[in-house]
């Protein structure tokens, strides 16, 4: 009975206190993941190479820090599963570029950035970690990181400023490219294409 | 509807300029009448999308969209640019901040409306002290004193009542709404008690012009760079701006929501722990 008793305990024990444990030492994680990627990030900002190198820089850092298949896939909503493996691969494609030169253009006009985590909190399967970044002649602005996998594999899966989510705003002008283009997957690719094309 | 055809091969002037007003008026129904065509039923995920898009009228709010680009083109745009590059940094601020001041009393009613004290004490204490020793307004003295800065607004208060968005709206001038926050938008300038000072004389009038206008060119102004980023980067923008717009107004009701601080007497047992206490977390997933 006591032994019953005892187990009983212990598995509410588990259960009360186990998976919050988990998460604390999780969001510990994730945050220092995200002063890490801060801190890397800011690095090449401030730094004084040319455009090109950083550029460069910045898309290793990306493209280990970003989890860009998954956010990808999650941009491209219910087409993922009617596209063919090859449109699939060849949307990844473009869309890697895309991300990286869209943070990396927008990256390289700053000067000065300041990178200051602030805490970390549970939201579904993701840790969010909250930061403030800093630029001069700028108001502060509040910018939140969702990392994915904070436990076993930290990655960077969106952001989010001022309430709004770039994954979601992303894939809401793919769905809106998409419907008035027939629902044609390669003409979004190629869209996506012509976009960096443009943009270097 | 048809139009009956005259039988007469050479209508008066006048005549032909009614027929033209009313060509030009059922052309303008056609396209203020104009809907999106929802998805075929048999396609349930992309009927479900269509729904949560919510924008019935898209072609028409598409018009007004170009319309408002536009205009904003050859006119706002322009006169933001030459702001920017004529006032210094730290004026724009204060101006900024002034406008905002002056925003405080309608601020403070929605706070109050939307059940808030401790909001409501902030945009009180912010509004005597900016005015008073930040000098009508120009300095954000309050700020450094603890009373942060918040948005609120009637479209926020009657989503906080429970009133639904409705559809998506893209109107003249005023750009992205619904029609809730359309009605927010005319109820914040109603009971704004700036705008009942001297109502009807010209001193009034003018000043209310001139805060319209100045706060268009400081607002666009600060909308530059994320605007000229959007335009870059989005393949439909249209449907950009419509995300970003409804994703920025759920967000701000939801962190208004979340603003719980306790309104107890610093003098109270334990007072300071319950005003300082964060909103609660959601819990994690027993895994």
């Amino acid at each position: 009975m006591l032994n019953r008793r005892r187990c009983f305990a212990v598995a509410a024990f588990l259960l009360a206190a186990g998976p919050r444990d988990g998460w604390a030492q999780a969001i510990e994680k994730a945050s220092a993941f995200v002063r890490q990627t801060g801190d890397k990030l800011t690095a090449i900002v401030n730094g004084g190479q040319g455009a090109a190198e950083k550029r460069r820089a910045l898309t290793q850092i990306l493209e280990v820090a970003v989890d860009l298949d998954g956010v990808g896939r999650f941009c491209l909503g219910r087409f993922w599963r009617t596209a063919t493996p090859d449109q699939q691969k060849r949307y990844l494609a473009a869309f890697h570029e895309v991300l990286v030169t869209n943070i990396s253009s927008k990256l390289g006009e700053y000067r000065g950035v300041t990178v200051t985590v602030q805490r970390g909190r549970a939201q579904e399967e993701d840790a969010i970690v909250t930061t403030v970044v800093e630029r001069p002649n700028n108001p502060p602005t509040t910018v939140e990181w969702v990392i994915g996998q904070p436990a076993s594999a930290p990655r960077i899966v969106d952001v989010l400023a001022e309430g709004t989510s770039l994954r979601l705003t992303q894939r809401q002008d793919y769905a809106a490219f998409l419907s008035r283009n027939n629902n044609d997957i390669d003409a979004l690719i190629a869209a996506m294409k012509a976009q960096t094309a443009g943009g270097k | 509807m048809s139009v009956e055809i005259p039988t007469r091969a050479r209508p008066a002037p006048r005549r032909a300029a009614r027929r033209f007003a009313l060509a030009a008026g059922l052309s303008l129904c056609a396209v203020l009448a104009g809907c999106a065509t929802p998805p075929p039923a048999g396609d349930p995920e992309a009927v479900a999308d269509f729904r949560q898009t919510n924008d019935p009228l898209e072609p028409t709010n598409r018009v007004f969209y170009k319309v408002n680009n536009g205009l904003d083109t050859a006119i706002l745009k322009p006169v933001a640019r030459g702001y920017r590059y004529v006032v210094p940094g730290r004026v724009r601020t204060g101006v900024n901040n002034v406008l905002e001041n002056l925003g405080g009393p309608v601020r403070l009613a929605n706070d109050a409306l939307q059940g808030k004290p401790r909001r409501a004490g902030d945009t009180a204490m912010r509004f005597v002290i900016n005015t008073t020793i930040g000098l009508g307004g120009v300095f954000d003295v309050a700020k450094d004193l603890g009373y942060p800065d918040h948005d609120a607004d009637f479209g926020v208060t009657l989503a906080n009542w429970g009133v639904p968005e409705g559809p998506f709206l893209f109107l003249p001038i005023l750009g992205p709404s619904s029609p809730r926050e359309v009605t927010g938008f005319g109820v914040d300038i109603a009971i704004d008690p700036f705008g009942w000072i001297g109502r009807g004389t010209r001193a009034a009038t003018a000043a209310s012009w001139t805060k319209t206008g100045v706060g268009a060119v400081s607002t666009r102004e600060r909308l530059l760079d994320p605007v000229e980023q959007i335009e870059k980067t989005a393949l439909d923008p249209y449907a950009t701006f419509r995300s970003l717009y409804r994703q920025n107004r759920k967000g701000k009701l939801e962190s208004m929501r979340a603003d719980t601080r306790a309104t107890i007497p610093v003098w109270w047992p334990g007072a300071n722990a319950a005003n300082t206490a964060e909103t609660p977390r959601p819990t994690p997933p027993a895994k």
